[in-house]
């Protein structure tokens, strides 16, 4: 039985002519313990499909089955205490609260189990140890870098043993180092045993990935399976085609871009997700090279 | 369900902290709300009371007995003036009636009085020897006159005894009224006065014996009030019924008197008093209306601020009804802490009134916790629109929100 299964889900927004379509009949089962990177440009549907699995939002058409449970038809206060208990997410953005500390931040989910303030406390300080932040428990937010902020954030995503953590783009706003600390302790909780979905950009994370998809109007593309360490295939193929820029290039400055677009359209089948992929590429590079 | 509970109170607690001034703003909606009607309703009180240590002034078996017309002579208090049905032969009749100890009538004489001073109009109130036995006052100086003292004697009332004689206690010395000398024998201490008390104010006035009055009008005067005193042991209902009974029957049938029983008020104040109660309770609506709405306002505002917030709560995990709680309790600590600091702040107030004006308020204890519990409900049923507003948002748009 797999952890997660999606079969032919839609969401649609909007009526009539003014329909547009976020996910498209995506059929997709993630077994548990993998650890699985999702890729796309911007308005792939990415993050509509986070929201899916990770039950914020119903699909328009289509089921959903969490660990064999139908819960495409939820209400909305069900759906919650499934993301209470068995959802962890983590954000591009943190999303921890500013007024609270770190140790309150990771104890909120309990919070809303009903635990004691004891209980909570012991729970959240022992996760803030397992992400290496039990020195930084009375710190507020805005005290933090943003390497340790996603650290907290990771811990409160785990505080409630999730069978499954969901991330958005967990090192969109990171530098690489803190992005290697995030991803390290993502890997280490998919090592625990977790099931872990993530979204990124960069095609080096599909490293930390045990299966890699491509997502691109709203349907999967491409899924494959990788191993651990290795850059995924298609990733690969996106990082290593991109043109080396010239002197020239730098001066055009976007333009460069425009450069690359008419290989794409000679290989419709691969090209569409590149672009994305290219483009943060490049940028990581030329931030690891300067 | 008690750690949660904490929990969320914890919670509101900090939110309202990080809000500052806007809680503190809103919490003073609600603060003088129930300052206004604490204080408004201690001086109401305090009023009410003062007219009833005036009706105390008399005895505990004493009637009055008032006639129903509706001429006052010149704001005196005594009512009657020239219209006045009750007359000696009343007076005499009850004075025949069993269970009656003793009838002392009260006739207003109009004329100025002239000792040092002149005073125009004083109240001159011509009275029988035993009016200090139905009379809850002490003399300060001299004592009430008696049969002994003859007829041209008067007693004064202090303020009236200050005016003429720019003393304050004028024993021995002559008034002139209507051309007849009056020696004075007594000063009384003052009267409790009232601002809305309907009684005559006897610190305005000269007493003189009923007699004098008689030789000087030529005729029995006309009797304004009277006081009639129940033997020890007559039931005083009774007694009232049987009063008004005699004279309706006096007066060929027609109910032109009327006999307040001890402890009974004039009807006029009585009417002055609700409404005063019922303008407090206008003022109080209205004051804790607007801190209601105060709250509504504060807390859509914090919605609204903190929809990205809510959006992060209801994605790990929080349940509508939990959200819903965490802003319904933000309302009611803010209420809370309002109302306590409103009975905090009104108790001071009304000491300070006490000490630094002639009113004497009165703190109601039924009031001083009812005020504050209503003004908690009342944030509590407002705050409830935001809390639902929030409850209600959708996660992802709300996440979405920056």
């Amino acid at each position: 039985m797999s952890l997660i299964e999606l079969k032919d889900v839609s969401k649609l927004y909007g009526f009539g002519d003014a329909t547009s379509v976020a996910l498209d009949e995506v059929s997709l089962s993630i077994e548990k313990g993998e650890c699985v990177a999702v890729m796309g440009p911007s308005g792939s549907g990415k993050s509509t499909l986070m929201n899916m699995i990770g039950l914020l939002d119903h699909p328009t058409h289509g089921d959903y089955l969490l660990a064999g449970k139908r819960v495409s038809r939820l209400s909305a206060n069900r759906r919650a205490r499934i993301r209470r208990d068995k959802i962890g997410f983590i954000f591009q953005s943190f999303n921890l609260l500013g007024r609270l500390t770190a140790l309150e931040n990771v104890a909120l989910p309990l919070l809303y189990k009903g635990l004691p303030t004891s209980k909570r406390n012991s729970a959240a300080r022992a996760m803030l140890e397992r992400v290496g932040m039990h020195d930084r428990c009375y710190y507020y937010p805005r005290q933090l870098s943003g390497g340790q902020t996603q650290s907290v954030a990771i811990a409160r995503a785990l505080v409630n043993d999730p069978e499954l953590i969901i991330a958005d783009e967990p090192t969109g706003n990171l530098d690489t180092e803190s992005s290697r600390l995030v991803m390290e302790l993502l890997s280490e909780i998919h090592k625990a045993g977790n099931t872990v979905i993530f979204v990124t950009h960069n095609p080096e994370l599909t490293r930390y990935a045990t299966r890699v998809v491509y997502m691109q109007d709203g349907a999967v593309k491409y899924d494959e399976q990788t191993k651990l360490g290795e850059v995924g295939s298609y990733a690969r193929n996106a990082m290593y085609k991109i043109p080396e820029t010239t002197e020239e290039d730098d001066l055009a400055g976007v333009s460069v871009l425009m450069k690359v677009r008419p290989s794409e359209t000679e290989s419709p089948k691969k090209a569409p997700a590149k672009k994305p992929a290219k483009r943060t590429t490049r940028k990581k590079k030329r931030k690891a090279a300067a | 369900m008690t750690s949660i509970r904490r929990g969320y109170l914890r919670l509101a607690m900090q939110s309202l902290r990080a809000s500052r001034t806007r809680s503190f703003m809103t919490m003073l909606g609600i603060v003088i709300g129930v300052m206004s009607v604490i204080i408004v309703v201690a001086i109401g009180e305090g009023v009410k009371q003062q007219i009833g240590n005036q009706a105390a002034r008399y005895g505990k078996d004493v009637l009055v007995v008032r006639p129903d017309t509706s001429g006052d002579i010149g704001g005196s208090g005594l009512p009657g003036g020239t219209a006045s049905l009750l007359t000696n032969t009343d007076a005499e009749a009850l004075r025949q009636t069993p269970g009656i100890e003793r009838v002392v009538p009260l006739s207003a004489l109009k004329g100025s009085v002239t000792a040092d001073n002149r005073v125009d109009n004083p109240l001159v109130i011509a009275t029988t020897y035993d009016l200090d036995t139905v009379l809850n006052q002490k003399i300060a100086y001299g004592g009430f006159f008696t049969p002994a003292d003859g007829e041209q004697v008067a007693v004064l009332g202090p303020d009236l005894a200050h005016q003429l004689f720019e003393d304050t206690a004028p024993l021995g010395e002559k008034l002139t009224f209507r051309g007849k000398q009056f020696v004075v024998a007594g000063v009384f201490k003052p009267f409790l006065a009232s601002p809305l008390s309907l009684e005559a104010n006897y610190n305005q006035a000269v007493f003189i014996p009923y007699i004098a009055a008689q030789n000087i009008l030529g005729t029995t005067p006309q009797i304004n009030q009277m006081f009639v005193k129940a033997k020890p042991g007559t039931d005083v209902q009774a007694l009232s019924k049987t009063v008004s009974q005699k004279l309706t029957d006096a007066h060929g049938g027609a109910q032109d008197t009327s006999v307040l029983p001890p402890g009974a008020k004039g009807s006029v104040s009585d009417r002055v008093l609700q409404l005063l109660t019922l303008m407090t309770i206008c003022m109080a609506a209205v004051a804790l209306g607007v801190g209601g709405v105060g709250i509504m306002n504060m807390m859509l505002v914090s919605v609204t601020e903190r929809i990205h917030e809510i959006g992060l709560r209801k994605a790990i995990g929080a349940t509508n009804q939990q959200i819903l709680r965490q802003f319904m309790t933000e309302a009611f600590v803010l209420c809370l802490i309002g109302a306590v600091v409103g009975v905090v702040l009104s108790l001071s107030t009304v000491g300070m009134l006490k000490l630094y004006t002639s009113l004497q308020p009165v703190i109601v204890w039924q009031v001083a916790v009812i005020a504050p519990l209503i003004a908690m409900i009342t944030g509590v049923i407002f705050g409830t629109i935001p809390a639902l507003k929030a409850a209600r948002m959708d996660p992802i748009e709300a996440l979405r929100h920056e």
